[in-house]
């Protein structure tokens, strides 16, 4: 039975995951070469070691880590009412409010970033609105901002907070909270202290769900964020393609994962059974 | 259970938030003009311009196909994953297990697109395929997509429910029965999340889809984001429009069905 | 991940949970299992990846790559029925990623069209392409020696590309509302731009620079009469100087949704590639709205550039490769095409195919002697490239 559950996934992993890791941390080690790949295969550790050293990557890496947790409080705040409410609902209505939340996703995020650029222009819906209604004199630049982008960021990413959130509080007891709230405890208590607590692993999977890819989002940022706006995903593209530096967007690669992955890994290791 | 009113309004700001966009590019998909927000009147050329761009249409059939298959890959191979985190508690090379899986959602789409290229291509200069195309794209957004479906199953076992699958193994089911009639049902709406989340990641990727897909092997996001960078034609809002009234019928009918077998309401 | 358990005795443990949790084994070693289920999904896995018929056995077909919307379709479906190949009709929005591509290698396209400097000559230099077989292409005699004598530069011996089409970098102007706002200002120089009591003047009805530092620095270069390829740092300096000069006034950076700026009014001062402004030009004049765009050329001078039709090393169909290059190059599918994307080509003969006003449009087609103050540009070393880059970051920061 072990072996079923274990044996196809373990297949993949290792071929689709492991194995392209070696090939990233083979590149990292390697030069930067003209030739087809771009690349001499040696084994130097400089790039590695600018990484870490120079203010450039350390103080992109900040910025991409601000980035992640602004987006992912956000999402929470806004996703965690969504959720309770869905998972609150009737169950023969849960699927189609469910469905709502994924619907807009169906037709293309890049599509309905198209939609936000329309909104945030100079010369688009937000701008005329508030021409029109006389709040302001001259058009507010709110594109390529980072505003925008944290904007576009949570538009797109909220599912991945409110779907995870929503199976888990579905899960959740009813009559915990019914029976705090007949010992008389008013709703915000018993949401404190029942429902918030209960959801929490809910919420660990939805914000890992959030923080994480945002670190390395690119497409959003290129498109909604202004020149300034940082992930680690755009400067690794930039290594990537204007620099043709493969080995150092390797090493950002590699050095990303580990911090990343670190903490992740060591909860993990934790098996789930604990008194 | 009382229904709180606050929660229902935010969730009615929820849904505003997400739909106001959409709302428009509807708005935008019938306008006459090409330019998004000058408006010179109703018209439904660009619907018509659609229909007959191959292009886009292929781009889109294909999309659809890639992201069904990615979305079942995922959800069979992530599911499984879930489980074994949730359920089989200490086993050899759980650590590298863990890691292998969470890796490509830490990885940047970038760099998972970009080391399985580079894997794809070793392994067809040595033994002469895979050919990158359709294939290809699938086995990387499986790859992609298996940690959320993983997250999403494990989230839900993890609070629970072991206690039932005790309960049906010491009533005498073997743990594959306990598995299919206990723990699976359990899991369906997560399994279910699951897909979707897959589907929907595979079907709005890029950056993936670009690096490792072959000739003739577009995807609608591949085509769409081609043409944003260069000023976005209108015949992308009619498709999106498009898309999102098929989807919206076929939500509309599937509702109608549940609330025939289920009864109305409750 | 945080796990929160209802509370259970670890004491109580049922004999199946024991088999699960592996303390027991039963029914054969759970380890050979795991392998054996590892074998057999692998086995399963590699099933699933298509296998491609081999090409003995294909009909003909030639694998193209090319930028969005840069190609007449009724020439593709000609050539298909003159030939009976078929066209698998490929595009990307940015060098980047056919770059990227082709840099991997086996990309499995067999005609791309790169931008001659960098993408071309990088790719010449690490041997992604391949030489071009001039016996198999009548029609390249037909393409204008002067300008592929400007493109050698890139590709010397003029050996593995073809011109497909060309333009230039400059501004894109609205000359009605830029005549509004700085009346004495001279339209075809890049002073309109560059000299800051300009640029505040007209800053109000928006200025957008392109997001392109290859294509910004080495005209800036030229302007203050350096060499464009210079990667001395104190010439960087001086760049970098002169444009904090101007960056209050500076509203965006785009990449081609300049085009839909200009188009829509938003702009009104744009530097940009000349095909850009064309293609803004004909929107604007489709959407009625007032807004009226010219294309300059400044007198200063502007850059080339050529995008380039070439073949990669690992094409898998060669022979069709060629035919469709020479197809392309014939002077009717050549002007066809100009005629439709308003980009000039660069076959002489084709020149009397092309409509009236693309031909006449100096903004397209720009008279010789305007043509001889062009400049080409030719390859940056990694390192000055990087500069180059950070200086540009710093620039669009604002810093």
């Amino acid at each position: 039975m072990r072996g079923t559950v274990l044996g196809p996934v373990w297949a993949w992993l290792l071929a689709f995951v492991g194995l392209p890791a070696i090939v990233l941390a083979v590149i990292a080690l390697a030069q930067p070469a003209d030739g087809v790949p771009p690349y001499e295969l040696g084994a130097g550790f400089d790039d590695l070691a600018t990484v870490f050293t120079d203010p450039y990557y350390r103080d992109a890496f900040l910025a991409s880590l601000r980035v992640s947790a602004i987006c992912s409080a956000l999402c929470l705040l806004i996703g965690y009412p969504m959720a309770l409410a869905i998972a609150r609902s009737a169950p023969a209505r849960r699927p189609l409010l469910l469905l709502l939340v994924m619907l807009p996703f169906w037709t293309g995020f890049l599509l309905r970033v198209a939609a936000w650029v329309g909104l945030l222009r100079d010369d688009g819906w937000i701008n005329a609105a508030l021409l029109a209604l006389g709040v302001i004199d001259a058009p507010l630049p709110l594109l390529h901002t980072d505003g925008a982008m944290i904007v576009g960021i949570v538009y797109a990413y909220l599912p991945f907070m409110v779907l995870p959130l929503e199976a888990r509080l579905a899960r959740a007891d009813p009559a915990l909270e019914q029976a705090a709230a007949d010992l008389g405890a008013p709703p915000w208590r018993v949401f404190l202290r029942v429902t918030w607590p209960l959801s929490l692993p809910g919420v660990a999977a939805g914000l890992v769900l959030v923080f994480v890819p945002v670190m390395g989002e690119y497409v959003i940022p290129e498109l909604l964020g202004g020149p300034g706006s940082m992930t680690m995903g755009r400067v690794i593209w930039t290594e990537l393609f204007d620099n043709h530096d493969w080995p150092m967007a390797a090493s950002l690669a590699l050095v990303l994962t580990g911090l990343l992955l670190l903490p992740a890994l060591a909860l993990r290791a934790a098996p789930p059974n604990r008194a | 259970m009382r229904r709180s009113r606050f929660l229902g309004g935010c969730l009615i700001a929820a849904y505003g938030f997400l739909y106001g966009p959409i709302a428009l590019l509807v708005l935008t998909s019938f306008n006459d003009s090409r330019l998004t927000t000058v408006w010179t009147g109703f018209s439904p050329r660009w619907f018509i311009a659609l229909a007959g761009n191959d292009a886009l249409i292929d781009a889109a059939l294909l999309s659809l196909r890639i992201a069904a298959l990615a979305a079942t890959g995922a959800t069979v191979i992530g599911g499984l994953a879930g489980v074994a985190l949730a359920r089989l508690g200490r086993f050899r090379g759980r650590g590298l297990f863990a890691g292998l899986l969470a890796a490509p959602l830490v990885l940047p789409d970038l760099l998972i697109g970009l080391a399985l290229l580079l894997l794809f291509v070793a392994t067809q200069q040595v033994v002469g395929f895979p050919e990158r195309g359709a294939g290809t794209i699938v086995v990387a957004h499986v790859t992609a997509s298996l940690a959320y479906v993983a997250v999403v199953v494990e989230a839900r076992l993890a609070g629970g429910g072991e206690v039932l699958e005790q309960a049906a193994m010491d009533l005498g089911a073997t743990p594959l029965v306990a598995f299919r009639r206990v723990t699976l049902p359990l899991l369906a709406p997560a399994l279910v999340s699951g897909w979707l989340l897959a589907f929907t990641l595979s079907l709005d990727d890029v950056v993936i889809a670009s690096l490792v897909s072959g000739p003739g092997a577009s995807t609608l996001p591949m085509v769409v984001f081609s043409s944003l960078r260069l000023g976005a034609t209108p015949e992308l809002n009619a498709l999106a429009t498009a898309i999102l009234a098929v989807t919206a019928a076929g939500l509309l009918l599937a509702w109608f069905v549940q609330r025939r077998r289920f009864g109305a309401g409750r | 991940m945080l796990r929160r358990g209802i509370g259970r005795s670890e004491r109580f443990r049922s004999p199946a949970r024991m088999v699960g949790s592996g303390r027991i084994a039963i029914g054969g070693s759970m380890r050979f299992r795991t392998r054996l289920g590892v074998a057999l999904s692998l086995l399963a896995f590699l099933a699933v990846l298509p296998l491609r018929a081999p090409a003995a056995t294909e009909a003909r077909v030639v694998n193209v790559y090319n930028w969005s919307d840069y190609i007449d379709p009724e020439a593709l479906k000609r050539f298909e029925r003159e030939t009976g190949i078929r066209v698998q009709y490929d595009v990307y929005d940015s060098l980047e990623t056919l770059e990227g591509k082709l840099l991997a290698g086996h990309s499995g396209y067999d005609v791309i069209v790169p931008t001659a400097q960098p993408t071309l000559a990088r790719l010449i230099k690490s041997g992604g392409v391949q030489k071009l077989d001039r016996a198999k292409l009548p029609h390249f005699a037909g393409l204008d020696p002067d300008l592929m004598k400007r493109v050698s530069g890139a590709d010397p011996g003029n050996l593995y590309g073809a011109i497909y089409l060309w333009g230039s970098t400059g501004l894109g102007i609205d000359p009605r509302k830029i005549a509004a706002l700085a009346p004495d200002a001279r339209l075809d120089s890049w002073d309109l731009l560059f000299d800051p009591a300009n640029a505040k003047r007209i800053a109000p009805c928006g200025i957008t620079m392109m997001d392109s530092a290859i294509d910004v620095i080495p005209t800036v270069l030229h302007i203050l009469g350096k060499s464009p390829d210079s990667t001395d740092p104190a010439d960087l300096a001086a760049v970098e100087a002169r444009l904090r000069a101007i960056r209050p006034y500076i509203r965006n950076f785009d990449n081609g949704g300049a085009i839909e700026e200009m188009a829509s009014g938003a702009a009104c001062l744009v530097f940009d590639y000349s095909g850009d402004v064309i293609q803004a030009k004909a929107r604007a004049e489709e959407a009625r709205q007032g807004v009226t765009l010219r294309y300059v050329a400044p007198r200063e001078g502007a850059q080339l550039s050529f995008d380039m039709l070439a073949i990669p090393k690992d094409a898998p169909h060669p022979t069709e490769a060629l035919a469709f290059i020479d197809f392309i190059l014939t002077p009717d599918v050549m002007a066809g095409i100009t005629n439709k994307v308003s980009y000039p080509n660069a076959v002489p003969a084709s020149r009397k195919m092309v409509r009236e006003e693309i031909a006449d449009d100096p903004g397209i087609y720009p008279s010789a002697a305007a043509l001889a103050g062009f400049f080409t540009v030719g390859p940056v070393a990694p390192a000055a490239e990087r500069a180059r880059g950070r200086m540009w970051a710093r620039f669009k920061a604002g810093q």
